[in-house]
């Protein structure tokens, strides 16, 4: 598989014999790149055409969108939703926070109604959660309703790492205190 | 006598005109300017990507004397609250205090403020917008050293488009921009500051050479339409030109990033 080095708006090939993919696009039946990378072609199964990628060196900042796993800090709660600074997209940081918010009724998947924000994050922990849509002019809108969403690390009031023992509670290892998080189940 | 208005003087005396300055002429008898350039000659381009770490991508122009310096930020969020389904491209131009021949403000003036308008204008047709909701690009472009106005703003926009690729932002095709000096009747490709003195009229045009399409064109001054016609062909063919040195940098920058992995490998 011949890797040739491109630039955006190099002529690739002819749309009729490849696919688009990632870093590429198509115009009046022609292929073209529109990032700089490297130029790879994968072959499909028969009977679909190969796809032409281009692989870029330097990754893009990421950009959260819909469907996408993000995990993000809390920076505060109010009384129907907390703060999120997602700072992770997928495996790819953000070079600069992303702004989301989870409301009361993406918290979680049962009892959707009686949900408190302030037993389900603090300030400061690190959560995984799921973007459901791109939200207002200010955050994204994020949801912790599955299992493997919600806290994935928070520390207790005496400053220790605390340890889930249920999804919806925590415990200090040093004072033994619970406090109250909607965990995300460990792997 | 007209009581109601304000009057002017009963007696009025046209002002006296100082001596209008001598031209001196642009091309010698050989047909070469003052650098030994002919009139389709543009002055020899260094590009390089990646001069500034902290930015996602970044590029260093000089084209003869000018030096300008190029900064992206982006994909991130919007400062202002505003939801848009297409990202947006913000510009920040700034002339250097030290940069032009007579001292600049710290702040940016209207002339700044307009050329940051004019690179978002010749930009934004080339970079896939639609990929980025409620996300920002932004430029930002510092001038080191100005030698000729619309030849810096044509480097500017090279530069831009060489961080924007450096960057990974998706983008159609790259945007190349090339000026030319309209003078006597004459069409002076890549003019310098002395002879952008001397000039009724300028032409900058902005193209990306693989889809052939003009993206911006900013013309100023008086010229007739057969020349500026002219002109912008001449331009055209001198962005064309521009266009091999942009992808040589970028594909520099690629084996120079793949060169640092394998040391870091072995």
């Amino acid at each position: 598989m011949e890797t040739t080095a491109v630039t955006p708006g190099q002529r690739l090939g002819y749309a009729e014999d490849y696919t688009a993919g990632d870093g590429t696009y198509e115009r009046d039946g022609i292929l073209y790149a529109s990032v700089v990378g490297l130029r790879s072609v994968d072959s499909n199964m028969d009977g679909e055409l190969p796809t032409m990628t281009v692989v870029r060196e330097k990754e893009q900042s990421a950009v959260p969108e819909v469907g996408s796993v993000i995990t993000g800090k809390v920076i505060r709660v109010a009384p129907h939703s907390a703060l999120i600074a997602i700072m992770v997209v997928g495996d790819t940081p953000c070079r600069e926070d992303f702004s989301g918010s989870i409301r009361t009724q993406d918290v979680r998947a049962v009892e959707k109604d009686k949900v408190k924000i302030i037993n389900s994050f603090r300030p400061g922990d690190i959560v995984r959660a799921e973007v459901i849509s791109l939200g207002d002019a200010r955050s994204y809108y994020l949801s912790t309703a599955k299992n493997e969403f919600g806290v994935i690390f928070a520390t207790s009031v005496a400053g220790a790492t605390m340890i889930p023992i249920s999804w919806q509670e925590m415990q200090c290892p040093k004072t033994k205190t619970i406090e109250y998080r909607k965990c995300a189940k460990p792997f | 006598m007209d009581r109601r208005r304000v009057n002017g003087p009963e007696q009025s005396i046209a002002p006296i005109l100082k001596n209008v300055p001598v031209r001196t002429p642009l091309l010698d008898k050989g047909g070469k300017r003052v650098d030994q350039r002919t009139i389709d000659d543009l002055r020899p381009i260094f590009l390089k990507t990646g001069l500034v770490t902290q930015a996602n991508g970044s590029a260093y122009i000089e084209v003869g004397n000018t030096k300008a310096v190029c900064a992206v930020y982006g994909p991130r969020q919007m400062k202002r609250a505003g939801f848009s389904s297409n990202g947006t491209l913000n510009c920040e131009f700034k002339f250097s205090t030290f940069s032009c021949t007579k001292r600049r403000t710290h702040m940016r003036d209207s002339e700044e403020k307009g050329y940051s308008q004019v690179l978002v204008e010749a930009l934004a047709p080339a970079v896939r917008l639609e990929l980025l909701p409620k996300s920002a690009v932004d430029i930002y472009i510092n001038v080191l050293e100005n030698d000729g106005t619309s030849s810096c703003l044509a480097a500017a926009i090279v530069a831009a488009s060489t961080a924007l690729a450096d960057a990974g932002i998706e983008m159609l095709d790259q945007v190349t921009a090339c000026s030319a000096v309209l003078s006597e009747k004459q069409i002076i490709m890549d003019g310098t500051e002395a002879e952008e003195q001397q000039k009724e009229g300028d032409v900058m045009i902005s193209y990306m050479p693989s889809l052939n399409e003009v993206t911006h064109i900013l013309q100023s001054g008086i010229s007739d339409p057969a020349i500026i016609s002219q002109a912008v062909e001449k331009c055209i063919d001198g962005c064309s030109k521009i266009y091999s040195v942009m992808s040589t940098a970028l594909l520099q920058s690629l084996s120079n990033n793949n060169n640092d992995v394998d040391e870091n490998k072995s």
